[in-house]
């Protein structure tokens, strides 16, 4: 469960990027946030693995406050969350079964890391989260021989690997075509059902987080404006978050059997 | 409209600065004439540097040209070498993106630069002081002197690395020598090697001038060589010392195009 209790976040130089937040996200939720880009979106979810520090407030995580965990008790904290990034983030020189066994540093010490001493169990988890997302084949290829929707598998494969019990994806698709949107996508929903892992997800499109959340929150300026499930989330509930009205820009097409 | 009196008077005083700067320096050198024997002088030294001494490519009991030459490689190999390691530190401490405590990084840049400012021969001529003269102090000259630039250089590549990965590794749970090793290590090591071998270009050179002061090397049977006036001898050994530097570029060039083609 991740906890948030009055959390504001202002930036040096006064302005806000979150404002006194109060919010409870429960195990194997698959949470979309939406909101205009510079709304808090990222912050929001960045603040949860402390990637953002927060100014006032405290974040829990399964009862466990992160805000005042410090040095390896973090460390502890983190690796049990996973994180998808827009720009996949991984190591683009190293092959794909080293970026998911970085998933796996934060259980092991420095010198079996450095030395790349990993046990049997982690390499069996590495190859077990390769699987998942049918990248297995790719194993020894280097991340960089492989396409945008390939290596976004392959981060999302690092994530389970860490045996993440929380995933947090920022903007995860922003940078693939619509058809890798929905693979990726589906990677994420097949792992949040199969697995009961609390997946909380940054988007743009309103149609995809339709289709995928199970609890849709809108932020603007900071605050949540809107809480509430994926059919409750009415093309004017989109205009109020956005504070304007839904362009097509925000609708990535295709599957959904919403009217465009 | 009039053009400000700086347009208009710009040509002029930048002319009269430089006839001001130019009668300074020729004011500080004091020049005694060209001597009458100059010409039978320049003509024995160029009939010697066009008919070299052949019979100094190997002697037998030792002290020849491919001896020398080797010297002059094993020093800046073994240099280079010993700098490329001393420089990962500073490397990394001097990389902003890194090192969150301005002063830190700042000692670094700071100490990397004042390396630079030390010519290599000034450099050599302490280290004879310090260990007396011979390869050793060839050897330490480099080392040294070769961490100023490629600790720059590297914190500088480092500097505009994707920090995306360093991200990801803090995601999960890495402490700061796994976020290193995993995620800046193998984006550093192609521009690392490369400005190694750039480097190993450069100390072959210095290698084989830092003789002429006392450092080991080739440098030192040619300066003996030029106060003895056997020019053939200094011919072939400054015909050697282009080879072989000919020879370590052209390595080190097609090394180093390699790097590149296999970093995108």
């Amino acid at each position: 469960m991740i906890e948030f209790r009055k959390v504001s976040k202002v930036y040096p130089g006064g302005t806000v990027g979150l404002n006194n937040i109060d919010l409870k996200i429960e195990p194997g939720e698959f949470v979309v946030i939406v909101g205009l880009s510079g709304a808090g979106k990222s912050t929001l979810l960045r603040s949860i693995n402390r990637l953002h520090e927060i100014t006032s407030g405290e974040i829990f995580i399964s009862g466990k406050s992160i805000t005042s965990a410090e040095g390896r008790q973090l460390r502890v904290m983190r690796r049990g969350i996973g994180m998808i990034f827009q720009s996949f983030n991984l190591v683009k020189r190293s092959t794909v079964l080293r970026n998911v066994l970085a998933g796996r540093v934060g259980y092991r010490s420095t010198f079996r890391t450095l030395l790349g001493l990993f046990p049997k169990h982690d390499m069996d988890l590495a190859f077990g989260a390769l699987k998942r997302v049918n990248m297995l084949e790719k194993a020894y290829q280097r991340a960089d021989q492989l396409s945008g929707g390939q290596q976004q598998r392959v981060s999302i494969a690092r994530a389970l690997a860490q045996e993440a019990t929380i995933i947090l994806a920022d903007e995860p698709v922003a940078s693939l075509d619509p058809l890798t949107t929905r693979q990726v996508m589906d990677d994420l929903q097949r792992i949040n059902r199969e697995m009961g892992i609390t997946t909380v997800v940054n988007l743009h499109y309103i149609d995809l987080a339709r289709e995928y959340a199970t609890r849709i929150i809108g932020v603007r300026a900071g605050e949540i404006v809107f809480d509430g499930t994926a059919a409750e989330a009415t093309d004017d509930v989109f205009s109020a978050i956005y504070g304007r009205p839904v362009s097509e820009a925000e609708r990535l097409g295709g599957k959904t059997d919403e009217a465009i | 409209m009039t053009k400000p009196f700086y347009t208009r008077w710009k040509m002029w005083l930048v002319l009269a600065s430089v006839i001001v700067v130019y009668a300074w320096a020729f004011s500080g050198i004091p020049f005694t004439g060209i001597k009458q024997t100059a010409w039978q002088i320049i003509q024995a030294i160029f009939k010697g540097l066009f008919h070299p001494d052949w019979d100094y490519v190997y002697l037998a009991e030792g002290e020849d040209l491919l001896r020398g030459l080797g010297e002059t490689l094993a020093i800046a190999l073994l240099g280079t070498s010993i700098s490329v390691i001393l420089t990962i530190p500073f490397a990394l401490w001097a990389s902003r993106n890194l090192v969150r405590t301005r002063l830190f990084s700042g000692a670094s840049t700071f100490t990397l630069s004042l390396i630079r400012t030390f010519p290599d021969i000034i450099m050599a001529i302490i280290f004879i002081k310090a260990v007396g003269p011979g390869a050793f102090a060839g050897v330490l000259t480099i080392g040294i002197n070769s961490i100023g630039m490629l600790g720059k250089l590297n914190s500088e590549a480092i500097e505009d690395l994707d920090m995306g990965p360093s991200e990801a590794l803090k995601a999960c749970g890495a402490n700061r020598l796994q976020t290193i090793w995993y995620a800046i290590v193998p984006q550093a090591i192609p521009s690392y090697l490369s400005f190694a071998l750039f480097r190993l270009e450069i100390n072959v050179r210095s290698a084989a001038i830092l003789g002429a002061v006392g450092a080991g090397g080739i440098g030192t049977p040619l300066i003996f060589a030029m106060e003895g006036r056997t020019w053939s001898r200094v011919g072939i050994i400054l015909l050697g010392i282009i080879v072989l530097v000919t020879l370590i570029d052209w390595i080190s060039g097609m090394l180093r195009r390699r790097l590149v083609q296999g970093r995108s």
